[in-house]
């Protein structure tokens, strides 16, 4: 059983739903069927193991499940609260067979919690004698390539651009989604492994990553994210059109520089991003909120249960949607005028392929418009290295086990998938640890 | 920072890594199984009951299980049909010797059923001679199919006596001796062994019982070709028995024996009930066949996080701590008298308490029909607490102690 979604709590940017106390979590784990060769666990991105943390905490073991979680998953309290779920662990659990899958998420957030408020043993510092490891960018494969790497007794520095660590979830998932000491205790933990992390420290410089290689680090892991939004050439140059990167830094860390009292926004979108826009903007006291996307209702990329937060907040979708211009007063967009589409080649999601409906033209006001339609890489990637291939928006390219072709030069998470969950970066975070653990032992054996 | 508990204990004499063995029974059934329940963190295993074809050919009844499921919730108590083994007595040595070889740090519990004093004596013999660590002593087996083994030996005080005795004569291994719970008292049984030599004690076997019965046809389950029997109940269902007889043994002045307590558990938080009713050893069996061996992982982790937390260095610190609270009932005092004390804010409405209280109480509930709230009459409440156990709110329900110098209390008059 989930717990209902408070609205409430989202206008006062508060965690959104109350967690499992005890006997609600002992109930749960309780529905839990145990399965041999578990298929939860078979679907998680990151190798958190919920079936082992169910059983856990079905036995009463609940420290246990909080050290599961931790052990497979450094970032295990971020994705209790956002990892889509349903699309994952819970959809490949026997129990729908029967009736509602387990409750994983609330579980996973319950043990979490547990292992927290009870103060479980710091994670094992790195005894830091087997090398040195240079980690560009402390998102969450940075983080969980760090946190791997770490446990493998290397020692790890990671350079993060920012006065933070964390990434997307720490500037751009408002905190009604991601509470701020979820992230807190998973950074506690990293750095209770002996990572260091080095703030304010941008890799920008020509050829960063073979002068890494030279000053003792024995590899580099490029984990550097999608800085760069994309934008609609005819929003472009007003002041009242924002991207989404930055709105929802904004909304989050700098409220009271943007006034939304009141204001019309409308978000350009239908990803969880675009939602997630379009929710900040409401809780922050916007009027009508639209959420404009040419992918109609049932094709949003978006997951139901975002979908279902947005109808909670009264956020107007205006699904199967194109934008056609822009009214302007005074410099300012006033308006947006747009018509509603079909699919001339059904299945294909872009504005190539739309096919505008006569008659259903709409124009409504707005004060505010976001985009929320995509990232890419920053130029700085390029720079990293001559030999460092990219293809696509600028992507990084890699193999299997997430080497670049460059000998000792890693990459993974955002930067080389493109944009995708928490999870599934933490996941290619820890598998080019392995990675990169073979590649040094090998190289030494070879010497 | 290393945060390892010591789990060890010292039984008989034999170190164990931590106290949780299997128990004679199909998941001790031979080595292959054996090896995995090791791999899986068991401190020791009591390898399945052997004994001697020649003397008696067992043949396994089918089906041989029933459970007994409360409501939805299935497997309270498992009911079983089971025999000793039915395996070669020279395979299931060759699987002890290996066993031993492979995991020479473990420990391995040869139990043993004879029916004549040479039986058992060969049955020893054999077993410390495959590197067997210890015997037990199956007394208490219920439903075995020869007409002089099992519980019948285990309610002859004189037979426990004196097999125990050519046991003990014949090796040189400690020797436990398993108690039967189908018997009012354990304790005459369990001085019994004692006489003859026993040096630990393990309760309980199961309890004969019936869990079942096919309404169609009037046949109790399981239904074996159109007949059943009362045999072996065990599981959670039967841990409250085995508890009230291992604390029996526990605070027995005459007896004073170490005690391998078998019956429902499947927790850490079983385990530890058991050890502060005074068992120094533990023996689990129907919660590996419902969830498998891996099970002993969270007892191992549950109660080592039990030890840190209260700064507990040895197991033997706790055993049998909460065996000494327990006394006669002549000696309660009764001066104590209790309310309950509902949290209105908490009162989901539902009225369990009242219905609870009105048919099976004494009437001292009152409930609001148009608050749908409850609350205590607390010159009616005689301090039972039913209220409490009945109540879906874990924390709705309290009480307080009243000072009955002062204040009426429907429990005295």
């Amino acid at each position: 059983m989930k717990k209902p979604v408070d609205p409430g709590k989202i206008g006062q940017f508060e965690s959104m739903r109350q967690p499992l106390d005890l006997q609600a979590a002992i109930k749960e784990s309780n529905r839990c069927l145990l399965c041999f060769d578990a298929p939860c666990s078979t679907g998680c991105p990151a190798g958190t193991d919920p079936a082992k943390f169910i059983r856990q905490i079905k036995f009463y073991n609940y420290k246990g499940a909080a050290r599961t979680i931790r052990n497979n998953n450094i970032l295990g309290s971020v994705c209790a609260h956002i990892c889509p779920a349903e699309k994952l662990c819970e959809k490949a659990c026997s129990v729908k067979a029967l009736e509602d899958p387990i409750n994983i998420g609330g579980l996973q957030r319950f043990a979490s919690e547990y292992g927290k408020t009870t103060a479980i043993e710091p994670l094992e510092k790195s005894l830091k004698n087997h090398g040195k490891i240079a980690v560009i960018g402390g998102g969450p494969a940075g983080i969980s390539c760090a946190s791997a790497l770490a446990k493998l007794d290397y020692e790890v520095v990671i350079f993060e651009k920012e006065s933070h660590a964390g990434g997307v979830p720490k500037w751009n998932i408002p905190e009604f989604r991601l509470p701020e000491e979820a992230l807190a205790y998973d950074v506690k933990n990293l750095l209770d492994q002996g990572v260091e992390i080095r703030f304010k420290s941008a890799i920008e410089t020509d050829d960063a990553v073979t002068n890494l290689l030279k000053d003792g680090y024995e590899a580099v892991f490029i984990s550097s994210g999608l800085s760069v939004p994309f934008t609609l050439g005819l929003l472009d140059g007003f002041t009242n059109a924002m991207d989404y990167i930055s709105f929802l830094r904004k909304v989050k860390y700098d409220r009271g520089s943007i006034i939304l009292k009141g204001k019309n926004v409308a978000i350009i979108g239908g990803g969880s991003v675009a939602i997630d826009s379009a929710l900040s903007a409401k809780a922050a006291g916007a009027g009508k909120v639209y959420l404009i996307s040419l992918e109609h209702l049932n094709e949003l990329p978006a997951d139901q249960e975002e979908i279902y937060l947005a109808r909670l907040m009264n956020i107007i979708f205006k699904a199967g949607s194109q934008i056609t211009g822009v009214n302007v007063h005074e410099k300012i967009i006033s308006g947006l005028t747009g018509i509603e589409i079909d699919w001339i080649d059904p299945g294909k999601f872009i504005p190539q392929n739309a096919r505008p409906i006569s008659g259903t033209e709409f124009k409504i006001n707005v004060d505010l418009v976001v985009q929320a339609i995509g990232t890419k890489p920053g130029n700085e990637v390029l720079k990293f290295s001559q030999s460092l291939k990219t293809k696509g928006k600028g992507i990084v390219e890699v193999n299997d086990n997430f080497e670049t072709g460059i000998p000792g030069v890693f990459a993974g998470g955002d930067v080389v998938n493109g944009g995708a969950t928490v999870v599934q970066a933490v996941g290619e975070g820890k598998k080019a640890a392995q990675s990169i653990d073979h590649f040094i032992k090998n190289r030494r054996n070879s010497l | 920072m290393k945060t390892k508990a010591d789990l060890s204990i010292n039984f008989c004499g034999i170190k164990f890594d931590n106290p949780f063995c299997l128990s004679s029974s199909p998941v001790s059934n031979h080595a292959e199984m054996c090896a995995r329940a090791f791999d899986a963190g068991w401190g020791g295993i009591v390898y399945k009951t052997l004994g001697l074809e020649k003397s008696f050919k067992v043949v396994m009844p089918s089906p041989r299980l029933s459970v007994l499921n409360y409501m939805d919730k299935r497997f309270v108590g498992l009911q079983n049909a089971e025999q000793i083994t039915d395996q070669p007595i020279k395979d299931n040595i060759r699987d002890i010797a290996w066993l031993k070889k492979n995991y020479p740090n473990k420990v391995l519990i040869s139990s043993i059923m004879g029916y004549t004093d040479e039986d058992w004596i060969e049955l020893a013999k054999m077993s410390e001679d495959a590197g067997a660590d210890m015997l037990e002593l199956n007394f208490s087996c219920p439903q075995m199919a020869h007409p002089s083994a099992g519980h019948r030996t285990g309610q002859d005080f004189h037979a426990v006596a004196t097999f125990t005795e050519v046991v003990k004569k014949a090796t040189k291994l400690p020797v436990m001796a398993k108690m039967t719970p189908n018997i009012t008292d354990m304790i005459p049984v369990a001085l019994a062994a004692k006489d003859g030599g026993a040096d630990a004690i393990s309760a309980i076997n199961t309890i004969k019982a019936i869990t079942d019965i096919d309404i169609n046809n009037f046949t109790p389950l399981p239904n074996i070709h159109g007949h059943s029997s009362a045999t072996g109940f065990s599981g959670p269902s039967v841990k409250p028995v085995a508890l009230r007889f291992v604390s029996d043994l526990y605070n027995s002045k005459p007896l004073q024996l170490p005690i391998s307590a078998v019956g429902g558990i499947e927790t850490w938080i079983d385990a530890l009930h058991f050890l502060l009713l005074g068992a120094t050893n533990l023996q689990v069996t129907t919660g590996i066949l419902r969830y498998g061996y891996r099970i002993v992982e969270d007892m191992i982790e549950g109660l080592g996080d039990y030890m840190i937390e209260r700064n507990i260095i040895s197991l033997d610190e706790i055993i049998g701590k909460a065996a000494q609270k327990l006394t006669d009932p002549s000696n309660f005092e009764t001066r104590y008298q209790v309310v309950s004390v509902i949290d209105e804010e908490k009162c989901i409405g539902c009225g369990q308490c009242f219905i609870s209280c009105h048919d099976g109480a004494n009437q001292a509930i009152k409930f609001d029909p148009a608050k749908r709230k409850a609350s205590v009459d607390e010159e009616r409440c005689v301090g039972c607490l039913l209220c409490k156990h009945v109540c879906p709110v874990w924390d709705c329900v309290s009480y307080k102690e009243v000072d009955t110098q002062v204040v009426k209390h429907a429990a005295i008059f």
